[in-house]
């Protein structure tokens, strides 16, 4: 009895084993599309091996479409218009894509597979992403869960990005994690060190990336990091500037006043940081160094739920009450905001009474 | 010995034959590692199936569907999502809050989209009791019926559920 059911199973297996050996074959004759053009914002060609996903064969030619989850058609961001080419939309990408993006043309990337020549549309900051080796240069705890990193770069030694820009960074298989993630960072370092960047990692419970970040990278290790990505940056004008952040909304902030240390200005600042109790302060004594090198900056830090027994001398409650001494000029006001939504959306509404034009406020809800 | 090994053998074969497809790709995405770091379904041993069969069982027998549970929840996350590092008093006997994180998880059912790092934590302070949820959890409980695995980390029992929430 014991061995017919080991050779019906090994049986069973060898047909398997058939079936997907015919099915390789199959692929191989079969799905041969050969070589693909792909037509790049009506200026570029390029020639690509046939059948893959648009998302791939971009990456292969190291152009770098933003994606969360890999390709796997769950996140929707890797979205670019397709003027001509591309096959019918899949029900994969509908539910991602809105009536108007589905006008336009706009589809996912990991879905549409390179079947014949293809034109898309992409925005041009897109061809300053790169793939980057780096090494692990420094860690430094901040606060009880937040770390700064700092990575060197390898290859390309060199990266050029707008203070406020993020990367995109991806782990390593540890513990029961088989399979590598790819997780978003703002860059906290100024893009004048362009040999170098730092990420402020803030650890998240159940968090797959930064789990991996505080218990397991080490000083030294290699990573791979794509980047940069984002249209939070800092605007090159002469208008006051308004800063929110709270947590590790800290660091995009920080890139930006590094940045206008090194170039130098004049325009009126004042940074709220908004954090719960004195443990979730952090680099204070760092931002307060920036009203000495910067003219006319101001940072302030504000407790939503100072104990007595901290002593905490500063500012306390949420921070918008204090925007009114802060803004001379509401035409003449920019403001820059990181953090959660809800900090984003009260933040906004408050600056909008105060005068400042919805469209002069810029942000990163966290997203 | 080896007729028990051979046992185990076939039903372990015997389970993956009677999957579909989609269904070992979700049992994969459950899995430690793979959306979350510990996955969805904790100690549980039962196939997710019969973890849903159980719940839904126990909730018809407390006379509520998984959709009135969702959208009980979903009022009490939409309702302190916007608030800004303050709980919420509602209907004088629940103080909510929702904390969001940076980045968005996939659903292991392969629903398309993907869902807010967002824990809302709801108190009950006629009952002196707090639950908690993340955004994945309310879309699984609303579309898939599922609290996840006893013993995972965001598991919430229906019961518990049922009492708090109402």
């Amino acid at each position: 009895m014991a061995l017919r059911i080991i050779y019906d199973i090994l049986a069973l297996t060898g047909v398997c084993a058939a079936f997907a050996v015919l099915l390789v074959i199959a692929q191989k004759f079969l799905s041969n599309y050969g070589e693909m053009k792909i037509n790049i914002n009506g200026k570029r060609d390029l020639t690509v091996k046939g059948g893959n996903s648009l998302l791939s064969s971009l990456g292969d030619q190291q152009i770098f479409i933003p994606s969360a989850c890999g390709g796997r058609g769950s996140c929707g961001a890797c979205k670019c218009k397709v003027t001509e080419g591309g096959g019918p939309l899949l029900p994969t990408e509908k539910p991602l894509l809105s009536k108007a993006e589905l006008a336009d043309g706009i589809r996912l990337s990991c879905q549409v597979k390179v079947k014949s020549d293809i034109s898309i549309v992409i925005p041009e900051s897109i061809f300053n992403i790169r793939k980057y080796k780096a090494r692990v240069a420094e860690i430094i705890d901040y606060t009880y869960d937040t770390k700064g990193i700092t990575f060197e770069l390898l290859e390309p030694s060199k990266i050029d990005f707008k203070a406020g820009q993020y990367v995109q960074i991806e782990t390593k298989p540890y513990a029961k994690m088989k399979q590598k993630v790819v997780r978003a960072y703002s860059i906290s370092s100024k893009p004048e060190d362009e040999k170098t960047l730092q990420l402020i990692i803030r650890l998240v419970p159940e968090g797959i990336c930064t789990t991996w970040v505080h218990n397991y990278l080490q000083l030294g290790e290699e990573v791979n990091l794509t980047g940069p990505y984002g249209d939070f940056y800092l605007r090159d004008t002469n208008a006051d500037v308004i800063f929110v952040a709270g947590g590790s909304g800290k660091a995009p902030i920080k890139s930006m006043l590094e940045h206008l240390e090194v170039v130098g200005t004049d325009r009126k600042m004042t940074y709220f940081f908004g954090a719960r109790t004195t443990k979730d302060l952090y680099l204070t004594e760092y931002m307060q160094h920036f009203e000495k090198a910067l003219p006319d900056f101001t940072y302030v830090p504000v407790l939503s739920h100072a104990t007595p027994e901290e002593n905490w001398q500063g500012k306390t409650g949420f921070v918008m009450p204090f925007f009114k001494d802060a803004i001379r000029d509401p035409k003449n006001t920019e403001a820059y905001l990181c953090g959660s939504p809800g900090m984003i959306a009260a933040v906004t509404k408050s600056l909008v009474e105060h005068g400042l034009a919805a469209d002069k406020i810029y942000y990163d809800s966290f997203g | 010995m080896v007729s028990l090994r051979i046992r185990y053998i076939t039903t372990v074969l015997d389970d993956i034959m009677k999957q579909t497809p989609q269904e070992i790709k979700i049992d994969k995405r459950m899995q430690p590692g793979v959306i979350t770091l510990s996955g969805f379904l904790g100690d549980d041993t039962r196939h997710y199936h019969e973890i849903i069969e159980t719940d839904e069982q126990t909730l018809e027998n407390l006379g509520k569907t998984p959709e009135e549970i969702a959208d009980r929840m979903q009022y009490f996350t939409d309702a302190s999502w916007n608030s800004y590092d303050t709980p919420l008093e509602i209907e004088n006997k629940f103080v909510v809050e929702t904390e969001v994180v940076r980045g968005k998880l996939p659903c292991p059912f392969s629903h398309p989209g993907v869902y807010r790092k967002a824990v809302t934590r709801l108190t009950n302070t006629e009952l002196g009791l707090t639950i908690s949820w993340s955004s994945l959890n309310l879309h699984m409980i609303k579309e898939h019926h599922f609290f996840e695995g006893s013993g995972s980390v965001f598991r919430i029992e229906p019961e518990l559920l049922v009492k708090v929430l109402f």
